[in-house]
């Protein structure tokens, strides 16, 4: 008896959670972005480069917790990666992608690499159009781009910030508008990498060793 | 009596086919109103010689606001066209190729900051290339500043219809900036201006009247451009 008189409420609770997963699952925006991403025309600096990714840089998401925002969930190890990839070749004379970093005293994997940079994903923050009364989707983007000598010694430990916006577009998804967004920030990026990597005090001070 | 009901019917069909009609020919024959104002000053006259070519690029670093990449390929494709059509690069071709330089925080605001960029090898070989000489910069943008009026939609077991007006208003607000990438000098600046008021009157279906008032701005400024670039064109026409 007890459990038929259980059952219509087990529904309700049930179809309530359903419901609940619906509305949800309806406000989610779930992104990967997607983007291309040229080669920097800079002066090549002669140097062979190792650049180590580490795991959670390429497997890089943002997933917002507060439960006062829309909710998004934005992939972009894979975006960010390849912009690394693609601008880095432009600014050295060779680049080769290391498996491991090198521990102290132990030399990078390929002999002659001059240096080697390790990225690291800071901070990611958004606001959206609902949020500023403007019509613009805004991300900033903050890396840690560590720099360490062939024997695993650490040169320069360099902040680097970016910005990208894109105004709301007419018939344009919030995730079409928010995309474009962090590939302008991620072009800011690769922009301030090659443009200020050497002037990083540190860098410049190894550089004018070499 | 039953055949009195039919002929009402059939009037009120036949009057609502008329109304229909008038509406989407109204719609055909007008559109909403757009006035523009050109204003330009220019440091002395300009010709861009047959195989040069010029780029547009449209200025994003306002916080509020980006110009609108429409607008650029707008105007560049207006240049580009005709008979008397100027060699335009396209603009994500050019920011593309000469990355990171035009980036919307790296670009040179000022004219004196091509010295940095002339310095440059890479982007000298570049702007030599595309055999670029002019360069021109726009800013603004356009937007809604007002509007009001309500349309209501509804569907029934008789069909679906919308009735009520809208209107708003527009307004663009631009102004290019010509550089001469050779001597480092402005060369010119050209503003424009438009307004314009667009209308939704809808019965059983909204019929717009757009006021093209991007567009109209579009064509003023290309056709100054276009005079700014090729004078003596303009005195033979």
């Amino acid at each position: 008896m007890s459990l038929f008189s259980d059952l219509p409420a087990r529904r309700f609770a049930s179809l309530c959670g359903l419901l609940a997963l619906l509305v949800l699952g309806g406000c989610t925006h779930t992104l990967i972005v997607d983007g291309r991403f040229p080669s920097p025309l800079v002066p090549e600096m002669p140097y062979t480069v190792g650049i180590y990714y580490p795991e959670d840089f390429l497997a890089y998401r943002y997933e917002e917790q507060s439960e006062d925002r829309a909710k998004w969930i934005i992939d972009m190890g894979e975006a960010q990666a390849e912009m690394f990839a693609t601008v880095l070749p432009g600014m050295f004379s060779k680049v080769v992608e290391l498996e491991q970093l090198p521990s102290a005293g132990e030399l990078a994997d390929g002999d002659g690499v001059d240096l080697v940079l390790k990225p690291v994903m800071e901070e990611f923050q958004y606001t959206l159009p609902s949020e500023t009364k403007i019509k613009v989707y805004e991300i900033w983007l903050k890396y840690n781009v560590q720099v360490f000598d062939p024997e695993g010694q650490l040169i320069a430990d360099w902040i680097l910030t970016a910005y990208g916006k894109t105004p709301t577009g007419f018939m344009q998804s919030d995730e079409a508008a928010m995309n474009q967004a962090v590939v302008v920030a991620l072009r800011d990026a690769g922009a301030n990498l090659s443009l200020n990597f050497a002037r990083v005090p540190e860098v410049r001070a190894w550089l004018a060793q070499r | 009596m039953a055949k009195s009901v039919k002929t009402d019917a059939g009037r009120i069909l036949g009057l609502r086919r008329c109304l229909l009609a008038a509406l989407i020919a109204g719609a055909a024959v007008f559109t909403g109103c757009t006035s523009v104002t050109i204003d330009h000053y220019s440091s002395g006259q300009v010709t861009v010689q047959e195989d040069e070519a010029v780029v547009v690029l449209g200025r994003r670093f306002a916080s509020s606001y980006d110009t609108e990449v429409d607008l650029i390929s707008c105007v560049g494709d207006t240049l580009a066209g005709g008979r008397s059509g100027l060699t335009v690069i396209p603009e994500q071709e050019f920011v593309d190729r000469l990355y990171p330089w035009f980036e919307p925080r790296t670009a040179p605001m000022r004219v004196g900051a091509l010295q940095r960029l002339v310095r440059q090898e890479e982007v000298a070989d570049a702007m030599k290339e595309y055999k670029i000489r002019h360069i021109v910069w726009i800013d603004g943008k356009t937007e809604t500043t007002d509007s009001s009026g309500s349309i209501g939609c509804s569907i029934g077991a008789g069909g679906a219809g919308c009735f009520g007006f809208g209107t708003w208003d527009q307004e663009s607000e631009y102004e290019a900036s010509i550089w001469d990438y050779d001597t480092q000098k402005l060369l010119g600046k050209i503003s424009t201006d438009a307004a314009g008021t667009s209308y939704m009157p809808a019965v059983v279906i909204p019929i717009p009247l757009i006021a093209r008032v991007q567009a109209n701005a579009c064509k003023g400024m290309a056709e100054q451009l276009r005079a700014f670039f090729r004078p003596e064109q303009l005195t033979q026409e």
